[in-house]
């Protein structure tokens, strides 16, 4: 099963190449920006980018890594899953670290050709189904003997490097904001590097959540980001739902506006239908020819952008008594005056 | 599957905005009121208030069709009212001795207070608000906020258009549009056609 997975990978490679050799040319360009940038001497790049040094060194030797983002999410990747690398990599000589991102590399490689597709925002093939699930086993392990057969495959780095820099381009920020628990994650690395292989294989129900550096590997962790992000994946879209929430930072204050305009649609659902009781006129009527006849303006007439303000007021302007008293005396059209009057304020 | 889920999400709010979904909805709406109308007395306009919200909520469960929990519950309510409407005539008597009296001890007995966090309090809170939602988990939770929040904001501007509509010619002209039009629905209103 391994030759053949061995087989599988370097065709995935070869295909992903062609692939996304468009992809690559552009972001060798930002590569090759970037990497000018960063300072020559090896501690205060490492200070710059708060990583330990060997790690540091090890992407020095390698060919195209100098920009940050790239780097941090390789690193990522790499702490994950290869730490057995991690320890010889102290001033190691070009050839383990080739190994090491061409396993990076191989890795990336099969998520995209499992997807076939460029994009793979859920974190490195989060939720992709079966050809990720059943090709993470036999690829994982072809890794290994991958790396072992073809070292001189430099030639493919530079190709999937920054290829797979596209798609977790996304990841990358919260690559950063991770990357602050590293000093946690990295009693965990050496012991979990198994786990981590099986880990990844999840099952088909379960979201693929990729570890990322410096964070804890083990399946509760796992579980529990993969819960958040659904959190607050739901929590984004509600924020877009609820005007004004935007801004707003903090789950708790989120929440808050959440209730504050859940109560205030109730209580305008409240306050109509007990307009709609009071109204008296009989409705025998077509609605279908109501509606055709200018219902958009109606509607836009109502509800100005100064609506959401003004409703409250009448609410608590006109409280249950107040309503039925003027009901009784048909003052109708008094209370709609009154809240015609405050809407156009 | 993250993805799918969303995509759900999504068509669902599309739906909610569109403006054939509020004009079933007010057709539907419209047609509940009329029963409301002919069932109640039409002096007491409290109860008939608290009649007309509680169908225009069932006719809004209605036309989410069942998919979302909320509606669900809903329509649950009106049915689980009916039963223990018949079912309180029966039953009463047998509760009143032994039932209810023990259901007041354990009140007495158990009025614990959970310590919980101020997050944990909002999302139970939300919850509450949301019918059918109180022991649901989190991310559920919220997508059914969102699915409801789109809806209720469907059934605002649909009941907001229909008072308008009815109420008539009286509103203040500059910023309704089309009087020409109202005034003929005002016509019509007044003379219905008698069907």
């Amino acid at each position: 099963m391994d030759p053949i997975g061995g087989n599988e990978v370097r065709s995935m490679n070869g295909a992903k190449d062609v692939e996304f050799g468009v992809e690559a040319y552009q972001f060798g360009e930002e590569l090759h920006s970037l990497m000018s940038g960063p300072p020559v001497t090896g501690n205060s790049f490492t200070a710059l980018l708060d990583l330990p040094a060997n790690q540091a060194m090890e992407l020095l030797h390698s060919q195209a890594v100098d920009d940050s983002p790239s780097e941090l999410r390789l690193k990522g990747h790499c702490v994950s899953h290869q730490s057995p690398y991690n320890h010889t990599l102290n001033w190691a000589p070009a050839f383990p670290s080739n190994t090491a991102l061409i396993e990076r590399s191989s890795k990336y490689s099969i998520f995209a050709a499992a997807d076939a597709t460029v994009d793979r925002v859920g974190g490195g093939g989060g939720g992709q189904g079966s050809p990720d699930s059943s090709s993470m086993p036999s690829n994982s392990r072809a890794n290994v003997m991958k790396v072992k057969s073809e070292p001189a495959d430099s030639g493919s780095n530079p190709n999937s490097l920054p290829h797979a820099s596209g798609p977790t381009i996304n990841e990358k920020q919260m690559n950063r904001k991770e990357s602050g628990k590293k000093g946690k994650g990295s009693s965990k690395r050496g012991k979990t590097t198994a786990n981590d292989n099986s880990e990844e294989v999840e099952k088909l129900p379960y979201v693929h959540v990729r570890a990322r550096r410096g964070q804890a590997t083990d399946s509760h962790s796992l579980a529990e980001r993969a819960r958040r992000e659904k959190i607050n994946v739901r929590l984004k879209l509600l924020q877009e739902l609820v005007p004004g929430c935007n801004k707003i930072s903090g789950m708790a204050l989120v929440l808050d506006e959440i209730i504050n305009h859940v109560q205030f649609l109730q209580r305008q659902v409240e306050f109509l239908s007990m307009r709609l009781a009071a109204v008296n006129s009989p409705m025998e009527f077509n609605v279908d020819s109501l509606f055709s006849a200018g219902n958009g303006s109606v509607t836009d007439s109502i509800f100005p952008s100064v609506m959401p303000l003004t409703w409250p007021e009448v609410q608590m302007n006109s409280d249950r008594q107040q309503w039925q008293f003027d009901y009784d005396k048909s003052a109708n059209s008094a209370l709609f005056h009154s809240s015609q009057r405050k809407m156009e304020l | 599957m993250e993805n799918v889920s969303q995509d759900q999400a999504k068509n669902n709010q599309i739906r909610w905005r569109s403006a054939a979904e509020q004009k079933t909805y007010s057709s539907k709406l419209v047609e509940a009121l009329r029963h409301v109308r002919r069932s109640s007395p039409p002096d007491n306009v409290s109860s008939r208030g608290r009649a007309v919200r509680e169908k225009a909520d069932k006719v809004l469960a209605i036309a989410a069709k069942g998919r979302m929990r909320w509606s669900r519950a809903i329509l649950k309510k009106r049915l689980k009212l009916r039963l223990s409407n018949h079912k309180k005539a029966k039953d009463r008597s047998k509760l009143a001795a032994a039932g209810n009296s023990r259901r007041k001890n354990l009140k007495i007995e158990v009025p614990k207070k959970k310590r919980l966090r101020p997050l944990q309090r909002r999302v139970r809170v939300l919850g509450r608000l949301v019918p059918g939602c109180r022991k649901l988990s989190l991310p559920n939770l919220l997508e059914e906020v969102t699915d409801y929040i789109a809806a209720l904001e469907m059934q605002v501007r649909a009941m907001a258009t229909l008072t308008e509509l009815l109420t008539g010619a009286n509103a203040v002209a500059g910023n309704v549009a089309e009087s020409s039009n109202r005034l003929e629905i005002s016509r019509q209103l007044e003379h219905p056609p008698q069907s």
